[in-house]
C-alpha cells in the first residue's frame, strides 16, 4: 500500500445530540443519520451550512442505531426493536415493522439491495424483504447469556461485497459466518480478548465485537472492538483489530493501539484490499488506517467525539463520520 | 410528627432494656416463665415484635443510575434509550430494565428526591452509611451498627451485623464507631463462609463439648454464690461465641433445596441474597449485600442492562422468599448506593457521579408499598418536590423498623441523635 496516506478533516458540523448511524444513497450529497432524540434526519451536504430535516411520519421510540439504503428506501432500526421504512423521495415513513424483542444494534442492506439484515440483543439475525417488509428468515449462533450469566448482546453484522456471505459478532467475541443464500453457518472465529469480564474488582463486563467487514474478495474478515480493559468503568482499553482468513480460521493480524483508546465501531476495506479504515473511540474519537500487508497501524487522526457511524464513497477517498455531538467530513489521499 | 418507635410513655411502662435485662438474667429467657408471662403485657409484646425486625441493605456500590432504575425519563435528552414499564401500582412507571420489580411495586416505596450533594465515592459512602457528615474526632457508627444495636438481642446466638462485599472496588468494611467493636460487621469478602469461627482442628468436637460443659458447671455454681451482672454477662458472652461458631451453617447455601437456589439464580449476588434470607430468618438483624460496581462512566446503558438484570432477578427472588416465609412484613429491604448518576450522557455513552437528584427504595417492614415520594424535573437534573437528605432517609429507615429516630446516644457528655439533628422521616412512605 501507499504508506503515506493522509487522513484530513474537511468539515465539522456540531450537533446537540448523539448520532449513532449514517447512510448515504449512492455517493450523493444526501446524508441520513439516526439520532439519540429518536429521529432520523437528512442533511444536504451540498449546502454551505447543511441544515438537518427530520423525516416525518411514524417515529422510533428510542435511539436510532441502524440505517441502510436500499433503492428508493431508507430502513432504520432502533433500540425500540422496530424497523421503519422511509421513502427517500417523500421523506416520510411508509412501514413500521416490530422486528426484534430487544435493542436493534445494526441494520445493513444486502449488496443487491433486495434484503435488509438486522441484528439485535435478542441474539437473532433477521433477514427482511425490502419490497414487502416480510421476514424471510432468522438465525443465530449466539448465546443469550454470557458465560457469567448476564445478558449477552449481538452488535455487529456484515455482508461480503459479492453478497455470498454474512457475518455476525457478539459481546463475548464469537463470530459466525453464514451462507447468504441458505443461511447455513459456514464458519466461525473467536476473538475472546474483545470481551473483558472483571471477576474481582467490579464484577461486570465491557467490550464486545462492535464491527465486522469482509474484504473485497470476501476471503478475509476484519473484526473490531477493544482489547482487555483494566478499569471497566471507562472505555479505557486499547482499540483492537483482528483480521482472519475466515474459511480456515487463521488469524492474520491482531493490532492494538493504546494511543487512542476505545472501541472500533466501524471498519471499511479499501477495494484493493491493501488497507482498511477503522473508526471509533472512547470519550474522544479516532480514525485509524491499517496496512493489510504488514498488519500495522500506519495513519491515525483524532476526532473530538466518539465516532459511531461512518459512510464512505466506493474509492474510500471521501467519508463522513457521525458521532457524539458531531458530524464530520474527511478525506483520505496520498500524502 | 408521626412516631413509629416505642415511645417510653406511661402507657408502655416496660422499657426495652428492662426487658432485655430480665431476659438476659436467666440462663435463657425462654425458660423463665415469669418472663413469658410478662409478654402478655401489650407493651412488652410490641417490644418483642420490634425485636424481630430485620433490615437487608442491597448496597449498589459505585452508584446506580436513577434514570435506568427508579426514576426514568424516557424521551428527553437525558433520558437514555430505555423505555418505562407500567408497574402493578397505577401510574407508577419504572425502567424497563426491572420487569420483575415492576410486578412487585405494591410492596415497595420509591424515594425520588434524594439530594445528598456529595458526589465522590469516599464522601458519598461515608454520608450514606452514617447519615451525616463526618466530624473530626467522632467516629460515627454506620447504619448496620446502629441497627444491630437497636434491633439485636443481647443474648442472640447469631451475628448482629453481617456485611458481604466481594468485589474489591469501593470495598469498605464499615464501622460501629463509638458504639464499640461489639457492633462491627462480620465482614465477608473473599468467600461467603466466615473465617475464624470454626473449632480448632486440634480440639475434637467431644473435647469442645466437654470443655463447654465444664465451664457451664463452674459458672453455674459460681453464679449461685455471686449475684453479679458481670458474671451473667460473662456467661452470655460464652453463649454468644458458641452461637457464632454454630452459625457457619447459615452461610452454607448447599443446605437449601436446589429449587430454592434456582430461584435466586447462579450469580454471586443471587447467592448472597439467599444467604441474607437465611441470616435474617435465623434472627440476624442487619445484613448488607454489596453489589459492585455500578460506576458507569463508560457504556452506562450496557452496564445497567447487565447489572439491572442481576438486581431485578435477585431482589425479586429475595422479596418473594421473604414474603413466602412471612418475613417480609418484619424485614425492611433497602436499595441504596453512595449517589446516583448524571442526567447528562457523556462521550463514552456513560453517566458520571451525581448526588443532587437521585433515588432509593424501601420494601417491606413498616413501608407503604406502592408509595412514591418526591419528584425530579423533566430532565432529572434537580429535585422539584420533597427534597430529602441522608439524615431524613436514616430517620425514615429507623421509623420503619420501629426505632425512635430521635433517640440519642451519649458520647461522654455529648448527646448524639441516631439520625442527625433536624432529620425528619418521610411519613408518606411509612405504613
Amino acid at each position: 500500500m501507499n504508506s503515506s496516506l493522509k487522513l484530513a478533516r474537511a468539515d465539522k458540523w456540531n450537533q446537540s445530540d448523539i448520532l449513532f448511524c449514517v447512510a448515504r444513497p449512492n455517493d450523493s450529497d444526501r446524508l441520513f443519520v439516526g439520532s439519540s432524540d429518536f429521529g432520523v434526519y437528512e442533511f444536504d451536504l451540498s449546502a454551505e451550512k447543511p441544515e438537518r430535516v427530520r423525516l416525518e411520519g411514524e417515529q422510533h421510540q428510542s435511539y436510532v442505531t441502524g440505517l441502510a439504503v436500499a433503492g428508493p428506501m431508507l430502513i432504520s432500526g432502533s433500540y425500540d426493536g422496530q424497523l421503519i421504512w422511509w421513502d427517500l423521495a417523500e421523506q416520510r415513513s411508509t412501514r413500521v415493522v416490530p422486528a426484534h424483542d430487544r435493542w436493534i444494534r445494526r441494520v445493513i442492506a444486502s449488496p443487491d439491495q433486495t434484503r435488509i439484515i438486522s441484528v439485535a440483543d435478542d441474539m437473532l439475525c433477521k433477514v427482511w424483504d425490502v419490497a414487502t417488509g416480510e421476514l424471510l428468515t432468522q438465525f443465530s449462533d449466539h448465546g443469550e447469556k454470557t458465560p457469567h450469566h448476564y445478558p449477552s448482546m449481538l452488535y455487529a453484522v456484515a455482508a461480503s461485497p459479492d453478497g455470498r456471505f454474512l457475518a455476525t459478532g457478539d459481546r463475548v467475541g464469537h463470530v459466525a459466518i453464514w451462507n447468504a443464500d441458505s443461511y447455513e453457518k459456514v464458519g466461525e472465529v473467536e476473538t475472546p480478548v474483545m470481551y473483558t469480564w472483571d471477576p474481582r474488582q467490579r464484577r461486570h463486563s465491557i467490550g464486545g465485537i462492535r464491527s465486522l467487514a469482509f474484504s473485497a474478495d470476501g476471503t478475509q474478515l476484519a473484526v473490531g472492538g477493544m482489547g482487555k480493559v483494566g478499569n471497566i468503568d471507562h472505555l479505557g482499553g486499547p482499540s483492537r483489530l483482528e483480521v482472519f482468513e475466515w474459511s480456515s480460521g487463521t488469524r492474520r493480524f491482531e493490532v492494538e493501539d493504546d494511543k487512542k483508546k476505545g472501541l472500533i465501531e466501524q471498519i471499511v476495506w479499501h477495494p484493493s484490499g491493501d488497507w482498511l479504515l477503522g473508526a471509533g473511540g472512547d470519550h474522544k474519537g479516532f480514525l485509524n488506517i491499517y496496512d493489510m500487508h504488514s498488519g500495522e497501524l500506519v495513519t491515525q487522526e483524532s476526532s473530538d467525539g466518539h465516532v459511531h457511524g461512518l459512510v464512505a464513497d466506493a474509492a474510500l477517498e471521501n467519508l463522513v463520520t457521525a458521532g457524539h455531538n458531531r458530524l464530520e467530513r474527511w478525506t483520505i489521499a496520498a500524502g | 410528627m408521626k412516631r413509629k418507635a416505642w415511645c417510653g410513655s406511661a402507657d408502655h411502662p416496660v422499657s426495652r432494656r428492662g426487658f432485655l435485662g430480665a431476659a438476659a438474667a436467666g440462663t435463657a429467657f425462654a425458660a423463665d416463665m415469669t418472663v413469658l408471662d410478662a409478654l402478655k403485657q401489650p407493651a412488652l409484646a410490641e417490644e418483642l415484635k420490634w425485636q424481630q425486625k430485620r433490615v437487608i441493605l442491597l448496597w449498589l456500590a459505585g452508584g446506580a443510575s436513577q434514570l435506568e432504575t427508579w426514576d426514568p425519563k424516557p424521551g428527553v435528552e437525558t433520558g437514555g434509550p430505555f423505555r418505562t414499564i407500567q408497574t402493578t401500582v397505577p401510574g407508577l412507571h419504572i425502567s424497563e430494565l426491572l420487569p420483575q420489580q415492576s410486578e412487585r411495586m405494591q410492596q415497595t416505596a420509591v424515594i425520588r428526591s434524594l439530594n445528598t450533594k456529595i458526589a465522590d465515592h469516599g464522601g458519598g459512602y461515608r454520608l450514606m452509611e452514617t447519615g451525616r457528615l463526618p466530624e473530626p474526632g467522632v467516629a460515627f457508627p454506620h447504619l448496620g451498627a446502629i441497627l444491630a444495636r437497636e434491633l439485636g438481642r443481647i443474648d442472640s446466638h447469631v451475628p448482629d451485623h453481617v456485611s458481604m462485599y466481594t468485589s474489591t472496588e469501593g470495598r469498605r468494611k464499615g464501622t460501629a464507631g463509638f458504639l464499640g467493636a461489639r457492633y462491627n460487621p462480620m465482614f465477608l469478602t473473599e468467600n461467603m463462609m466466615p473465617e475464624n469461627i470454626r473449632r480448632l482442628e486440634a480440639i475434637s468436637e467431644a473435647d469442645h463439648q466437654d470443655r463447654a460443659a465444664l465451664r457451664d458447671f463452674f459458672a453455674e455454681r459460681f453464679s449461685r454464690t455471686v449475684d453479679s451482672a458481670a458474671v451473667a454477662s460473662h456467661g452470655t458472652a460464652y453463649e454468644r461465641v458458641r452461637g457464632l461458631m454454630a452459625s457457619d451453617r447459615l452461610f452454607d447455601i448447599s443446605e437449601e433445596p436446589q429449587a430454592m437456589r434456582d430461584k435466586y439464580g447462579p450469580t454471586q449476588f443471587g447467592e448472597q441474597c439467599l444467604i441474607a434470607r437465611r441470616l435474617v430468618e435465623a434472627g440476624v438483624p442487619f445484613v448488607k449485600v454489596a453489589r459492585a460496581w455500578w460506576d458507569s462512566h463508560g457504556q452506562n446503558f450496557e452496564t445497567h442492562r447487565e447489572l439491572c438484570a442481576d438486581l431485578d432477578h435477585c431482589m425479586s427472588a429475595l422479596m418473594d422468599d421473604l414474603a413466602d416465609r412471612g418475613l417480609l412484613e418484619n424485614t425492611l429491604v433497602i436499595t441504596l448506593g453512595e449517589f446516583g448518576r448524571t442526567p447528562r450522557i457523556n462521550g463514552s455513552l456513560g453517566r458520571d457521579h451525581f448526588a443532587r437528584a437521585w433515588s432509593c427504595t424501601l420494601t417491606g417492614c413498616g413501608i407503604k408499598g406502592g408509595a412514591v415520594y418526591g419528584k425530579t424535573d423533566d430532565k432529572g437534573e434537580t429535585v422539584v418536590d420533597g427534597e430529602i437528605g441522608a439524615a431524613d432517609l436514616f430517620a425514615t429507615i429507623f421509623a420503619a423498623v420501629g426505632i425512635d429516630y430521635e433517640k440519642e446516644y451519649m458520647l461522654g457528655s455529648r448527646p448524639i441523635p441516631i439520625a442527625d439533628f433536624g432529620a425528619t422521616p418521610v411519613e408518606e412512605v411509612l405504613a
